[in-house]
Formats: structure tokens, sequence, C-alpha cells
């Protein structure tokens, strides 16, 4: 068998699992729209007493699949060694940040799975595992960051007649480290573009991730089959 | 545009990692110790109003402190990688390599992401409960110190790697201070116990002290990994020593030598 073959196995997982990170997305109650930071402890406790039920299962979806990320950013590492790099230190930056990214998300549904727990407590009790649910799940940005920074080097970096990746996904990727700049500034505020439901910490945040999946994989794709025209012509 | 020296610098990618890792670890001390001013903690026998009080006192400087970790913060994995491929020239099995990378990677969330999320929660809702904001307190101060095994392990396999090594990659005494290192993860575990004294989070021993090895630790391992790259000659025997002076070719680099 092909070493590409259980690459394009995991590849092609991606798309079953984009499947139910959308579905949990859209089965959390407090995504469409998110919910405000201004709410009340007492408003905050309601939710989780009227939503119980479906945070509890679109949590637990995100808490089996979330992970999923990793095996993809392995794909990506793994095309990595075919860049005209003189040394592995690239690739030791995205393998050392491809765990963190998706466990910082890991840590959110811990917390948002905690507050439907028992959610009769003593709301301030609730607001607190809500608040620690949103702001690692907004703030937690530094490892995708870092992913897409490291990224975005390693294919400027990429000097050959035939890079692994185009130059555009170097630019690409700097312009999504950008895009999740701002979520990192949600603690400061309760309102507006950067409040954790706001324009820039939520929608541009959030889009930009999957923007970023959609390319990623695109790009990805056509790179795994480029290997294995070159795998079956060596044959 | 002229192209800048540094990109047909067959060393580039090493060089740009150690620069982010001096980027990396200036950004960790100034957020740390001067705009949050969260090192030295503060005090583990606080009353909740008193933790009220601290929070009140440093409240947009939290905020704005560990906003530039939360964005900035994942370089760390640059000297974790630089450090990586320092064990990958050494002539142990690459298992110490990866053991390494892994350890200090994992290490991100429990040891770093906590408490920029804690003391951001804590700083987000100034009026809550002052006993649930000290909860908050001390889930922000006993992660960051209490996280402990994976840098006492990793320490371990990065000592044990350098004695074992014949590349000559670091020096026999920097396997040592990894010991130090080690050791220091051994005597904060009294944190998790005492809420005063020299053994409290705050305290001579399990602060005080720790924060001077740790200081020395990462200024000798900035400075001997860019010896190493000054060294690198890619191949696999034992590394040359340091060229002279006139033959490094790396002006910035040669302009922060000590």
């Amino acid at each position: 068998m092909r070493r590409t073959t259980g690459e394009l196995i995991i590849f092609w997982a991606l798309p079953g699992v984009a499947i139910i990170w959308i579905a949990a997305f859209f089965l959390f109650p407090g995504f469409l729209p998110p919910m405000s930071p201004q709410w009340s402890a007492q408003k905050v406790a309601a939710f989780y007493v009227n939503h119980t039920s479906r945070v509890r299962y679109s949590m637990i979806l995100f808490n089996w699949f979330c992970v999923a990320l990793i095996p993809i950013l392995m794909l990506i590492v793994e095309r990595m060694r075919g860049m005209a790099h003189r040394t592995p230190i690239l690739r030791y930056c995205v393998i050392g940040v491809a765990g963190a990214a998706p466990i910082a998300f890991l840590t959110a549904t811990i917390f948002w799975l905690l507050a439907a727990f028992r959610p009769d407590r003593p709301p301030a009790l609730t607001q607190l595992y809500n608040d620690l649910a949103w702001i690692t799940f907004s703030c937690g940005v530094p490892f995708l960051v870092a992913l897409c920074l490291f990224l975005a080097v390693a294919i400027y970096l990429d000097e050959q007649a035939r890079p692994v990746f185009a130059r555009w996904v170097g630019h690409f990727n700097l312009l999504i480290a950008i895009a999740l700049v701002p979520a990192g500034f949600a603690g400061l505020t309760l309102t507006g573009p950067f409040a954790w439901n706001g324009f820039l910490s939520f929608w541009v945040k959030n889009v930009a991730i999957a923007l970023w999946l959609v390319v990623m994989a695109l790009v990805l794709g056509e790179t795994i089959g480029r290997d294995r025209l070159a795998e079956q012509a060596s044959a | 545009m002229k192209r800048p020296a540094l990109l047909d610098d067959p060393k580039r990618e090493l060089w740009l990692a150690w620069y982010a890792t001096i980027g990396f670890y200036s950004l960790y001390t100034v957020v740390f110790f001067i705009i949050t001013r969260t090192q030295p903690p503060g005090k583990p026998w606080y009353s909740p109003n008193q933790v009220v009080g601290w929070f009140a006192g440093r409240h947009e400087d939290l905020l704005i402190g560990f906003a530039l970790i939360f964005i900035l913060g994942g370089l760390s994995a640059t000297s974790i990688a630089l450090i990586t491929y320092s064990i990958r020239r050494m002539t142990v099995s690459r298992a110490f390599a990866y053991s390494y990378l892994i350890l200090y990677a994992v290490s991100a969330v429990p040891g770093f992401l906590f408490i920029c999320v804690a003391m951001t929660v804590g700083a987000f809702r100034p009026d809550r409960n002052p006993e649930i904001l000290r909860w908050i307190y001390d889930l922000g101060f006993l992660s960051f110190s209490g996280t402990m095994g994976v840098f006492l392990i990793g320490s371990l396999i990065w000592m044990l790697a350098i004695l074992l090594d014949k590349n000559r990659v670091f020096p026999v005494w920097f396997g040592y201070l990894n010991l130090c290192n080690g050791l220091t993860e051994v005597v904060v575990a009294p944190s998790w116990i005492f809420h005063a004294g020299v053994f409290a989070w705050n305290g001579v021993i399990a602060w005080w002290i720790n924060v001077a090895v740790f200081g020395l630790y990462t200024g000798a391992f900035i400075l001997l990994l860019r010896n190493m790259i000054l060294r690198e000659d890619f191949g696999t025997g034992p590394m040359p020593d340091l060229p002279p002076e006139e033959g490094r070719g790396h002006m910035l680099a040669e302009f922060m030598a000590p």
C-alpha cells in the first residue's frame, strides 16, 4: 500500500468531521447569536437551565472532534518535509503548537459542560463557568496565530521551482493570523466589536478559522494528489 | 527591493527561530514582571477582600498584558523547536528529541494559558463575589507555579541527552544546570500545601530561588543555542568549536553577544 493511501483516508475524513463541527456549532444555543457578556448572572443561569441538553450534546460533539484537527495538521507537517528548508525547525514549530491549539478549545468545552452539569447551582457560579468557557474560547488563539505565522514563514522560505504550497498560501496564512488577533483582546470590554460576542472577536475570528480550514484543505488535497502521482511514477 | 542577506544564509531558519525566542522571552518578562505585575506573585494568604483589592490595583494591566500573551504566546514553540533540534544533533536516540518536544508543547495549556485565562476572567468582572474572585486567583497562581511534571521530566530528558552526547552540542555544565532547573519543579510542590512561609507560592524557596535559577537557566540556554547555531556545520559528527569572530558573518547576533 502506498504511503499516500493512509494520508488520503485522513484527508477524506475531514469533510465528515467538518459536518460534525458545523452541526455542533448550530446545535449550541449560545452561538447564534453569541451570548452577550453583559448578561446578568441570573440570565446566564436561566440560559443553562433552559438549554441544558443542547449545551451538553453540542459540547460533547466538540469535545470528541475538535482534536480531529491534529491529524490534519500532521498531513501539513508531512508536506513540509518537501519544502526547500535546510532544517526541520519549522516543522517542529508547527508540531509544537498543533496539540495546544485544539486543546485550548477542548478546555473551553469542559467549562461549558461544567456549567450545564448542575444548572441549579447559585447563578454566580454558573456565570463563572460561562466566563471561563467564553474567555478560553475567544482569547485562546495564541497557538492558532503562531500556527499561521509558522506556516507563512515556511512557505516563504520554500524557494524552489515547484514549491509545496504556492506563495499566496503564505500571504493567506498571514492574513488569517491578523484576523485572529482582535479576539485576544476580548477580555477588555463587555461591549462593541472586541467583546466576545462582537464583530471582530466572534465573527471575524470564527469565519477566519472556517476559511482557513477550507482553503488549507483544498491546497492540501492538491498537494497530496501531486505526491501520489509522483509515487506512482516512481513505483 | 534589495534581498536581505539573512535569506541567503543557510542557517536562516535557525536564526529566525532564535530571534523569535528572544522576542518571546522578552515579551514574557515584560508582561509578567512589568505590565501585569503577576511576578512576583500576589500573596497566597490574602483574604477574599484583599484579593478584590489586588485585582482592582491592576485591572487594565492584567487585561492588556495577558491579551499580548493571547496573541503572541504561541511563539514559545520556537525555543522548544530549537532545543528539539539541538537534541537531534546529539548522538542520542530521537526519542529524546521527540519527548522534549511533546512535553514542552503540552505544558503550554496548563502552565501558561490557564493563568492568562484566570487573571482575565478575574479582572473581567471586578464586582464578583470576593470568595469566587479568590478561587480564580488561586487557579491563576497555582496552575502557573504548580504545573511541574512536564518541566521536571523535560529538563531531565534534556540533561540526559547532553550528558550522553558525544557531539559536544552543549557543554556538560549545562547538563547539570538542567538538573537544577528540574529541582526547582520539585521544591515548588509544597506551594500546593502551604499558604505562607518559604514554601508558599511566593516564598523564598518556591518563588525567589526558583525564579533566579529559571532566569539563569533560560539566559544560559539562549546564549548556548546561539553558539550552537554559529557552530552548526550541518554534519552528523562532533560539532566544531565556535568560529573566530570575523568568520561568523551574522551581525545582529554578534551585536547581542556577551
